[in-house]
């Protein structure tokens, strides 16, 4: 019921996407190009997560030995086991994640230097180890009145978690500025038009690090905000091209995606910490540190199970974001403009292939997004 | 068992100072500084020497191992002198015997591979000596037209020795004695700055120990104590994401802290106006205590396992040793904060040792996976002093930190007085 509420869009449902030929619009040489440097990427994670996954199958067959290491109780014990999971996994990983960043280097696409990046590297792991302690807290506290039933009180609990996660998001992101006049100028007319005037607009620094542009929506009731990176701000983006971002980064707060993200999330986490209880209950249940290598194990096995839904929902958001930038800025060729200076920028393939797109994608793709710039123009 | 160091430290100090030159320590040793210098600048020609001549022959020459061995006790009694560690005026030849000395082995053979390498090996050596008699202030300061007109900064670092020495002034121009946990400190500081320079020096290849424990020189009884029932074992996954495992910790221990402060001030007043902390208090400050030590005692790879949250007493193999709720003089109580300000120094300055030690220890039981006693000990002499300032300072204990090394040890229970067997009864 929750997920049929939450399931629809402003995206006409009659809409029909022309049919685009990427060969008209790309020459052939770049089309090369985004596919060979998307499709080591592709394969590099996919090695990364078989090997992920490998790990997590040795760390529960053989993990509850490190047990051994910890003098504190219960709780405490399940929080080893738990970040050295993920101490294990980042290891395995650490060879794909440095291959990724050297691909991208040669690419340009990434200008941080290889200890810069293993260092922040480093402090994320430090973040996961928190979230996998908080995770584990409260799952095996819950697990002592409740034992196989932890996951009922567990799902509100980290949907609880989230939402003040989303409500403190704008205030963790490190660098940020006001904008220049005239970017802010364009900021409170997007603001206007959509109907968010209150939606603040910064401009996060992040162009020593990298080449990608990018901008997010964040924040929820008064923390919302719009962060552009000033990686969109220099050339080949131009004003018109900016002001379809703001307007896309405006239309998911005006179509409540946060909110809706949230409520998915909810909805999704139910089943994923229920398969974790059921699995674990072979091992004792989580109220047992012993069986926290497996609900490891479950918890990222059936998290890549549903990255597929989860990636089609966010491509269906940004999809309407996208509409609501049309319907904003009532520009589809800047529209059609930005799009294809992603795939020279950041060398996103403007067509993968089906499977990549179902597996990897949060965003529809450059011939999609072209597609349905060009739909939303031919109902004019 | 290990043969004793070739560089010793000998004690002969019977405390006493005299107030008068306690007060101009710093001038009197004027002509010290000057004659200092200049021997050291010589001594670092016969640095290069000493390495080639070692390098040669496999040992130290007789002739440089006695001018060597000169310039280490000289600077070591100058040191004494200049950390109030000692009180007679030094010799400038380094020969003359004197109350903190240095006595070093006859020349001894080498290693030629540990000499050739001997610069690069002494790193953490000399860090360590830095740590116990370097001190460093500096700073930088631009005025410019931007938006700040002025900008300024400051760095300043004290070895542990001076740290203790500043507030040894003060007690023994108070008091005409050197407390003894200070002079044991120091003495341990000046120590390792013998063996080091020794190292440095090529007196002998043997590496300076970091132990602090010294059973000459044990202290009174304090009842505060640390329990190390450590292994020295490690486990090298743990060891190399040490830092980042005790992030939870750390966490709960801002956490924590924040309750202990305002419980530390109601304590506070409990104890002025009873005399006494509340037994609950006093089990919920020593609970958030004896965790603070075993937080620190993983962090510092001083023990191996993960620590429980709780700080549950006899859990962890670095324990702190707490004691039952006593009476406390109310004016002692009323000036607390002030008075454990020394002792916060020390301690602060006896944490960067342990830090220190847990950098150069990381690597070693990463290669290892075990932990260099020395290391280990040095250590736990910064947990203990540390739980007993913090105890000081939350009314847990109305005894002040004894700074130095080694405590001493509650005589054994006698044994019970068996029954005589039917054999030993007289017939």
């Amino acid at each position: 019921m929750a997920a049929y509420l939450l399931w629809p869009t402003d995206v006409p449902a009659d809409l029909k996407l022309p049919s685009v030929d990427e060969t008209q619009i790309f020459d052939a040489a770049l089309l090369d190009e985004t596919e060979d440097f998307e499709r080591f990427l592709r394969w590099n994670d996919i090695a990364s997560n078989v090997v992920l996954l490998v790990v997590l199958v040795l760390f529960a067959w053989r993990g509850w030995r490190f047990a051994r290491e910890s003098a504190a109780g219960r709780i405490g014990t399940g929080m080893l086991l738990g970040m050295i999971g993920l101490a294990l996994v980042w290891i395995a990983q650490l060879p794909f994640a440095i291959a990724g960043i050297w691909w991208e280097k040669r690419y340009d696409i990434v200008t941080a230097g290889y200890v810069e990046w293993v260092l922040e590297n480093w402090l994320v792991l430090g973040a996961q180890f928190l979230f996998i302690c908080l995770w584990l807290l409260i799952t095996m506290a819950l697990a002592a009145p409740l034992r196989d039933r932890w996951w009922l009180a567990a799902a509100p609990v980290f949907a609880g978690l989230a939402l003040l996660l989303a409500f403190l998001t704008p205030y963790l992101v490190p660098d940020q500025r006001d904008p220049e006049p005239a970017l802010a100028a364009d900021g409170r007319r997007i603001a206007r038009a959509t109907g968010e005037e209150g939606v603040d607009l910064k401009v996060q620094e992040i162009g020593d690090l990298t080449e990608a542009p990018n901008a997010f929506a964040a924040g929820l009731g008064p923390s919302r905000r719009v962060v552009l990176w000033d990686t969109l701000l220099e050339p080949p983006f131009d004003r018109d091209q900016v002001r379809v971002v703001l307007a896309h980064e405006y239309g998911h707060h005006e179509s409540g995606h946060i909110s809706k993200g949230l409520a998915w999330y909810a909805l999704i986490s139910l089943p994923i910490l229920f398969v974790v209880a059921r699995v674990a209950r072979r091992w004792g249940g989580l109220y047992q540190p012993r069986a926290v290598p497996v609900a490891l194990l479950a918890l990222v096995g059936v998290s890549l199970v549903v990255q597929p839904f989860d990636n089609l929902i966010t491509r269906r958001m940004e999809m309407e974001a996208d509409w609501v930038a049309l319907e904003t800025t009532k520009d589809p060729d800047s529209a059609r403009e930005l799009f294809e200076e992603f795939a020279d920028t950041v060398l996103q393939d403007p067509d993968p292939p089906e499977w990549a797109h179902v597996w990897f994608d949060t965003h529809p793709s450059i011939v999609d997004r072209i597609a349905e710039a060009t739909a939303w123009e031919n109902r004019r | 068992m290990v043969s004793p160091h070739p560089v010793r430290l000998a004690v002969e100090d019977d405390l006493r100072r005299s107030r008068l030159t306690v007060f101009f320590r710093l001038l009197l040793a004027i002509p010290h500084f000057f004659w200092a210098v200049v021997w050291s600048i010589l001594m670092v020609f016969v640095a290069v020497v000493n390495w080639v001549a070692t390098l040669v022959a496999g040992r130290l020459p007789a002739g440089l191992h006695k001018l060597t061995a000169a310039y280490v006790r000289y600077l070591t009694q100058l040191f004494a002198y200049l950390s109030l560690a000692a009180n007679p005026y030094p010799s400038f030849t380094g020969t003359d015997r004197y109350p903190i000395d240095v006595e070093i082995d006859e020349p001894a053979p080498q290693r030629r591979l540990i000499t050739l390498f001997r610069l690069p090996l002494a790193i953490p050596a000399l860090t360590f000596a830095a740590v116990f008699l370097a001190s460093y202030a500096g700073g930088s300061y631009s005025s410019g037209e931007g938006e700040s007109p002025y900008a300024g900064a400051t760095t300043s670092s004290i070895g542990i020795v001076w740290t203790v020495a500043f507030f040894a002034w003060f007690a023994c121009l108070a008091l005409g004695r050197m407390p003894m946990g200070f002079r044991n400190l120091q003495a341990y500081g000046l120590r390792y700055g013998a063996q080091a320079s020794a190292y440095v020096l090529l007196l002998t290849d043997r590496y300076p120990n970091l132990d602090p424990v010294d059973p000459l020189s044990t202290g009174p009884l304090h009842p505060v104590g640390l329990a190390v029932m450590d292994d020295l074992k490690r486990s090298r996954l743990t060891v190399f994401f040490r830092l980042l495992l005790t992030l939870p910790h750390l966490v709960w221990l801002v956490l924590w802290g924040l309750v202990a402060f305002l419980a530390g001030i109601a304590g506070w007043f409990a104890a002025l106006v009873t005399g006494r902390l509340p037994r609950a208090l006093h089990r919920f400050l020593a609970a958030y205590l004896r965790y603070v030590t075993h937080v620190g005692a993983f962090l510092l790879m001083t023990a191996n396992p993960f620590p429980g949250f709780t700080g549950t007493p006899g859990r962890y193999p670095v324990d702190a040793e707490l004691p039952e709720p006593e009476r406390q003089n109310r004016l002692v109580t009323l000036f607390r904060i002030f008075l454990a300000i020394p002792a916060f120094a020390v301690s602060s300055s006896l944490y960067t040792l342990a830090f220190i030690a847990a950098f150069f220890g990381w690597f070693v039981a990463l290669a290892l996976g075990r932990m260099p006693r020395s290391f280990r000990e040095a250590q736990a002499y910064a947990l203990r002093y540390g739980a007993q300032t913090n105890a000081y300072f939350w009314l847990l204990t109305s005894r002040y930190p004894y700074s130095g090394p080694s405590l001493g040890q509650p005589e054994p229970e006698p044994e019970p007085e068996l029954a005589p067997t039917p054999a030993e009864l007289p017939a």
